[in-house]
């Protein structure tokens, strides 16, 4: 059995049923918009200080979104029983773990084309393509860990609560290293080359061990 | 030949006894009703079955294959309905039955098969979530035929399917070795040559064209 091909079949089956419902694009975009007229008027923004404090709101607006975003991948799931479905058929669980994770990627990538426009009208920081690659860098590693850890919650009672616990330590390094290269392409001192480096590690380490864990948390 | 051999099968939910040292065997082709209460464990039983739950203790072979360690080759012989039917809503008939084909790794081409073999060619194109109770549990029963399983597990498959339960369930069992849990005594007698009765969690024996007194 091909896994390319399940992983597919999974994330289209995601991205079909989210564009036929348009349950979470719509909400996270609005939320994104929201958080970024809340910094704008929360803040004393002007040219001067506008790529120093522009990266922190960036992050934190796509911080809140993945949660949402991610938790959704397997609440939805378990809800309706399907995953169960999907475990008893002779599919691989990292393949499906994969497709899953690609379709949440996918909205949250949705989300950073509302976001980052926004940012540049909000707040007058460039919107570039290094400021694009580092946001869709981070977006891999946090995705995969992100839906792992919705995947583990999804059967608990509180994964509302638990998902933030469980995730956001585990983010940290793509908020740091995903931080200091965006504030690097808005203008602020700090090596670009080696802040994506990180990030590039960063998602090589977590995409693999999610992978590892995916059978152990998906079978059982 | 035997398709199915259970031994002690035993299953603890937390401190909750579910199941208690169940042994079975079923042959190839045969069809078996299990046949007991709400809480009896019929559920519990057939989820071992479809080696959707690991038990406790005791050990299951499905066509000579350990259940446990070999489930995802298994997985191309079993075909479950469960509880619930755990369709994607969205999604319409057709879409769901083609995910379950590119996941079990069959031809696109058993889909319009499948929905014709549980009469719902005329809904293909109606979502699942527009469907009927009854309409979603036959959909679930050709998700779980699409692969042409050798063992067919069915938990409860009649509970919203109406009048003509019997004869679709007769269709889709006929050349297939089936474990059918079931309340309905008169449709495990009308279609199980034999019968498996649970009570808090224990078999009661197994029998032929059962008679069940309470």
């Amino acid at each position: 059995m091909n896994p390319f091909r399940v992983a597919l079949a999974v994330a289209r089956k995601d991205i079909r049923s989210e564009w036929r419902t348009r349950e979470m694009v719509p909400a996270l975009a609005q939320f994104i918009v929201l958080a970024l007229l809340i910094g704008n008027f929360g803040f004393h923004i002007d040219a001067r200080n506008a790529p120093a404090i522009a990266p922190g709101i960036l992050w934190l607006a796509l911080v809140f979104a993945g949660l949402v975003a991610f938790g959704r991948t397997f609440a939805a799931e378990r809800e309706q029983a399907s995953l169960e479905a999907m475990l008893m058929t002779p599919a691989s669980p990292v393949a499906i773990f994969a497709g899953k994770a690609i379709a949440a990627s996918l909205l949250l990538v949705i989300c950073e084309a509302v976001l980052l426009p926004a940012l540049t009208l909000f707040f007058g920081t460039p919107f570039t393509g290094d400021v694009v690659a580092a946001v869709l860098l981070a977006t891999v590693g946090m995705a995969a860990l992100g839906v792992m850890f919705a995947a583990i919650v999804a059967r608990v009672r509180a994964r509302e609560l638990l998902l933030p616990l469980l995730t956001l330590p585990l983010w940290i390094p793509f908020i740091v290293a995903g931080g200091q290269a965006v504030q690097s392409a808005m203008g602020l001192p700090g090596s670009y080359d080696q802040a994506i480096g990180l990030l590039i590690d960063f998602d090589i380490l977590f995409v693999v061990l999610t992978s590892l864990a995916a059978r152990f948390v998906l079978e059982e | 030949m035997s398709l199915l051999v259970g031994n002690g099968l035993t299953h603890w939910f937390g401190r909750e006894l579910a199941l208690e040292g169940v042994d079975l065997v079923i042959d190839t082709g045969e069809h078996m009703a299990v046949l007991g209460d709400n809480g009896a464990g019929k559920t519990t039983l057939l989820r071992i079955l479809a080696t959707v739950l690991r038990p406790t203790s005791g050990q299951l072979e499905i066509a000579g294959l350990n259940a446990f360690r070999e489930r995802r080759r298994l997985r191309h012989h079993v075909g479950y309905v469960a509880h619930a039917t755990g369709l994607y809503p969205a999604l319409t008939a057709a879409e769901n039955l083609e995910f379950f084909c590119d996941l079990q790794d069959v031809s696109r081409t058993r889909v319009e098969e499948a929905l014709d073999a549980v009469g719902l060619t005329r809904v293909a194109r109606r979502r699942a979530g527009e469907l009927s109770r009854g309409m979603q549990q036959r959909l679930s029963i050709a998700r779980a035929i699409l692969h042409e399983p050798r063992l067919l597990i069915l938990d409860e498959p009649d509970a919203s399917l109406g009048d003509d339960a019997a004869e679709l369930l007769t269709q889709v069992m006929k050349d297939k070795t089936v474990v059918l849990a079931t309340h309905d005594h008169a449709l495990a007698n009308r279609l199980c040559p034999r019968t498996l009765v649970l009570r808090h969690g224990r078999s009661h024996g197994t029998a032929t064209r059962l008679r069940v007194v309470r």
